[in-house]
């Protein structure tokens, strides 16, 4: 009996180390240490659902590597002389991956669809300045728009379109949001074959896409739960490209001939930050919970800008990003493309300045502890520093910050803090000192921007408490400017007032550290400024090694 | 009479110990800071609508109790409320009718999530236990055969290594060993097999447990292995052992007829509750190897803050340890009749 067991065993090793051939074009497998929290557009939030979603779905505009955006599923589109309607062609032909034809009215449901349902976490806040969707015919969508505004296509480009003919009995209520959605029937490139939550996605090409066929034959998707574990996987072979990695084992990936490692701006733009609470008593949010408890030193911008000028970024970037990662300016990072201003000149790194700035502003050490105190003598330069319990980076952060601040008599108590407790503390209540946190975004600056609005203040969104009636201005200004250069322009004016004000110290900008095997694919999009492998342009394009 | 009356003894302490499990579960989760709707999402896109709907759909706007004015002084909880329109009420409900809600996470019922996740854990420790349990009872008669020889020394090294190893640790170690040796070092199955015969995927889903059902076996066979040799050396020091050996029986017959049935009392309770444990202590080994158990499933609703799949996953695992407790109790009155004279 255990004979034939061993034999059973023994033969079914050697049938399933054989039986993995894919189908024409090969099977492309990456690692990622995530996976999405449902195959549901409507009620997904992380990053990783969003990466499936522009696998198998479509929408009106596409987002390329290089940050600008070119039209998906319309033909052309035509803007009405004020701004309000958009009057998109659609491409005829295209096919659900059921084989049903997507039409216009699909286009006009999912619309509906998202603006129907305020519990869409995400989707819902796109569709805020849409007045109306209509289909006149199958092939014409006309958008019509509550307010003239320049980033349509960062509002559509999202907006993934469903089929009506399978949405159409969860479109109400709860059921929006509890359908699972495992089949995913969508018109994008890639189609689902089999989804495990938490293991892996298995898609395979739609060969009949209208845009661009992928050149693979499949694609699966695998979890793995630690970064680590990652880079084991890709070494021996068993992933063919993975989408993060820790920067401790660049190196020796890199000495790997069969590797290749990819750095450079993230896709997805994302920024950390140090965050001073800078609130005026005057506009603390008392009725939605403001207590306003911030050390009034770092409401002087003179103390925050020592602070920036006793941070050695460089050193930072060095330490916790092991050199993968760029010094930062403003909330709007260098992934952004053309609406980065990269001609704002960082504050030098000068302890000795920042001494001097501290010293003219009366923040003497009067009790000769070692730690400056206030000019009237009341309490000492000592900030609470705190940061989400769940980041790896930030608790070195706090360490190598605190140093350099006490070299200029500043002190820091250091606390990490549960995430949930520290939206908690931090916003609209503002108590606490400083906070190193960050942030995910858009593609349009917009978003970033209005974090430093007095009109987010109550919202919990501005976290600094910083209020500037000029920024609040050119926000208004430019979240309705049509011309692209003169918005341009306005947000870059934007950057350099919030740099001046020192509203942030932003420490880099980090970079993404992905790797791919080029004895498995090759074609891989990595000459652009962004660096996203498993983005659609990627994987319709990459090949078999043969 | 006596026994039956042991029985229902112990049959009703398991359940009170449940109900109070249940109990406790539901406020255990409800006393953490934060805000579940958010799940520490710190995004601009999530606009206050949205959180406040999320609120809505999972009852989170609704009181967590009521506050039963005459009962607490403090009044904790709301009082204008109908006691069955709070968390709680809704929560215990759901439970008779067999529903653990939906996971804020992930938008499914929790049950269907841990109904996937339990068996993927039973295939894994029940293989691991298994080979723990005979490798740890061999040694372990072999040494206390063997005993104050370099056989016992080696075997005590061994096993008081094993046993100590950190489980975490020795799951990366035998990662890296087993990554440079071809073996898969995440999930259960290679993607994509779904269409493969019954055969061929047994075959690959063995490969993927090899690594994790190791580490298990090392960590736990060294436990097993020590009690069973100090449990059969005191077996052994008995005097019908010594009428055993005079009467001229080898020492393989002594060991097998005589003296393992008494020696493998105090194992059976140390599996026992090792297997309830269990269920919830393969989360490192899970973890290290992306299984897709019911430990990865606990240790992934902790960093998302899902309450559901937290408290269907507490409650499948109290009443695993509450179950196999019971099942040594039981076993134990079996195998030794003087138990319930006590």
């Amino acid at each position: 009996m255990r004979k034939i067991l061993a034999l059973v065993l023994t033969l079914a090793f050697a049938l399933s180390a054989c039986g993995q051939a894919g189908g024409g074009g090969g099977t492309l497998r990456i690692g990622w240490a995530g996976s999405p929290d449902t195959l549901n557009p409507g009620a997904a939030v992380l990053a990783e659902a969003y990466t499936i979603f522009e696998l198998v779905y479509d929408s009106m505009y596409e987002l390329n590597l290089d940050g600008s955006f070119s039209l998906a599923v319309a033909e052309s589109v035509d803007r009405s002389a004020d701004g309000l309607v958009y009057t998109y062609k659609i491409h005829k032909g295209i096919k659900f991956h059921d084989g049903k034809p997507m039409t216009a009215k699909d286009i006009k449901f999912t619309f509906d669809f998202y603006q129907a349902h305020e519990d869409f976490p995400y989707l819902n806040s796109y569709t805020a300045y849409i007045e109306s969707t209509e289909a006149p015919d199958d092939y014409t969508v006309v958008v019509t728009l509550s307010e003239a505004i320049p980033n349509i296509e960062s509002q559509l480009v999202y907006m993934y379109i469903l089929p009506e003919h399978i949405w159409a009995e969860h479109a109400e209520g709860a059921a929006a949001t509890e359908f699972e959605n495992f089949e995913m029937i969508g018109t994008g490139p890639f189609q689902v074959v089999e989804y495990k939550q938490n293991e892996f996605i298995h898609l395979k090409a739609n060969k009949d896409h209208f845009l661009q066929p992928p050149k693979v034959g499949e694609v699966i998707f695998q979890t793995f739960e630690s970064q680590d574990v990652l880079v084991q996987a890709i070494k021996s072979g068993q992933v063919d490209m993975i989408t993060e990695m820790p920067a401790t084992a660049v190196e020796t990936l890199k000495s790997d001939p069969n590797i290749k490692v990819v750095t450079g701006a993230p896709f997805a733009p994302g920024v950390s930050d140090i965050i001073f609470n800078q609130i005026d008593p005057e506009n603390c949010p008392t009725e939605d919970g403001g207590l306003c408890t911030g050390h009034p030193a770092l409401r002087d911008r003179n103390v925050r800008l020592a602070l920036a000028q006793a941070t050695d970024k460089q050193k930072l970037i060095d330490v916790v990003l092991l050199g993968y990662g760029a010094p930062g300016l403003t909330l709007i990072p260098d992934g952004l493309g053309m609406w980065f201003n990269n001609k704002i000149e960082d504050y030098a790194f000068d302890v000795a300045e920042a001494n001097r700035i501290l010293d003219e502003g009366g923040y003497m050490d009067a009790d000769g502890d070692g730690i400056r105190d206030m000019p009237d003598g009341s309490q000492s330069l000592t900030f609470r520093m705190h940061w989400p319990s769940d980041s790896i980076d930030a608790p070195r952060m706090a360490e190598m910050l605190s140093e350099m601040w006490l070299k200029v008599g500043v002190k820091s108590e250091l606390q990490a803090i549960d995430p949930d407790a520290l939206t908690a503390e931090c916003c609209p209540a503002f108590d606490f000192d400083v906070i190193l946190w960050g942030w995910g975004s858009d593609p349009d600056p917009s978003l970033l921007l209005g974090v430093h609005t007095t009109a987010e203040i109550p919202t919990g969104y501005n976290e600094t408490g910083y209020s500037n009636p000029e920024f609040d201005d050119l926000y208004d200004q430019q979240a309705t400017e049509l011309d692209l250069q003169k918005r341009i322009a306005l947000v870059h004016q934007m950057q350099q007032i919030a740099f001046d004000d020192v509203v942030y110290i932003i420490p880099y900008y980090e970079q993404a550290i992905q790797a791919y095997r080029v004895d498995r694919f090759s074609g891989w999009l990595i000459d652009f400024p962004k660096v996203e492998l498993s983005d659609t342009s990627s994987l319709v394009v990459v090949e078999a090694v043969e | 009479m006596k026994r039956w009356r042991y029985l229902l003894g112990k049959i009703g302490w398991a359940f009170f110990t449940i109900l109070f499990v249940l109990i406790l579960n539901f406020f255990l989760f409800r006393v953490l800071p934060g805000d579940p709707a958010r799940a520490g999402v710190h995004d601009p896109r999530l606009k206050k609508e949205a959180i406040e709907a999320i609120r809505v759909r999972f009852g989170l706007d609704k009181p967590v109790i009521n506050c039963f004015e005459s009962l607490n002084p403090i009044k904790i909880g709301s009082c204008d409320v109908n006691p069955l329109d709070t968390q709680f009420f809704i929560y215990v409900k759901n439970l008779l009718q067999g529903e653990m809600g939906i996971s804020y996470h992930s938008n499914r019922p929790v049950v269907d999530i841990l109904a996937e996740r339990l068996w993927n854990t039973i295939l894994l420790i029940g293989a691991g236990q298994i080979l723990a349990i005979l490798i740890g009872v061999v040694f372990g008669m072999f040494a206390a055969w063997k005993a104050r020889t370099s056989i016992d020394y080696g075997a005590l090294i061994i096993s008081l290594v094993a046993w100590s190893l950190p489980t975490f640790w020795l799951g990366i170690i035998l990662l890296f060993w087993g990554s440079n040796n071809g073996l898969p070092i995440g999930g259960m199955q290679t993607p994509g097999m779904s269409s493969q015969p019954f055969l061929v995927r047994a075959g690959d889903i063995a490969r993927h447990m090899f690594l994790p059902t190791l580490t298990y076996t090392i960590v736990y066979m060294g436990e097993y292995m020590l009690i069973m040799r100090s449990s059969l050396l005191d077996v052994l020091s008995e005097d019908y052992i010594l009428t055993a050996k005079a009467k001229g029986l080898s020492m393989f017959q002594v060991l097998k007829d005589h003296a393992l049935k008494n020696a493998m009392l105090p194992l059976v309770t140390v599996i026992a509750i090792n297997l309830g444990f269990t269920m919830a202590g393969a989360v490192q080994i899970e973890t290290v190897f992306s299984w897709p158990g019911l430990g990865l499933a606990i240790y992934e609703a902790v960093n998302r803050r899902d309450f559901p799949v937290l408290q269907g996953a507490f409650l499948l695992i109290a009443i695993a340890v509450i179950l196999s407790n019971l099942i040594a109790d039981l076993m134990y009155s079996y195998l030794d009749p003087r138990v319930h004279t006590d």
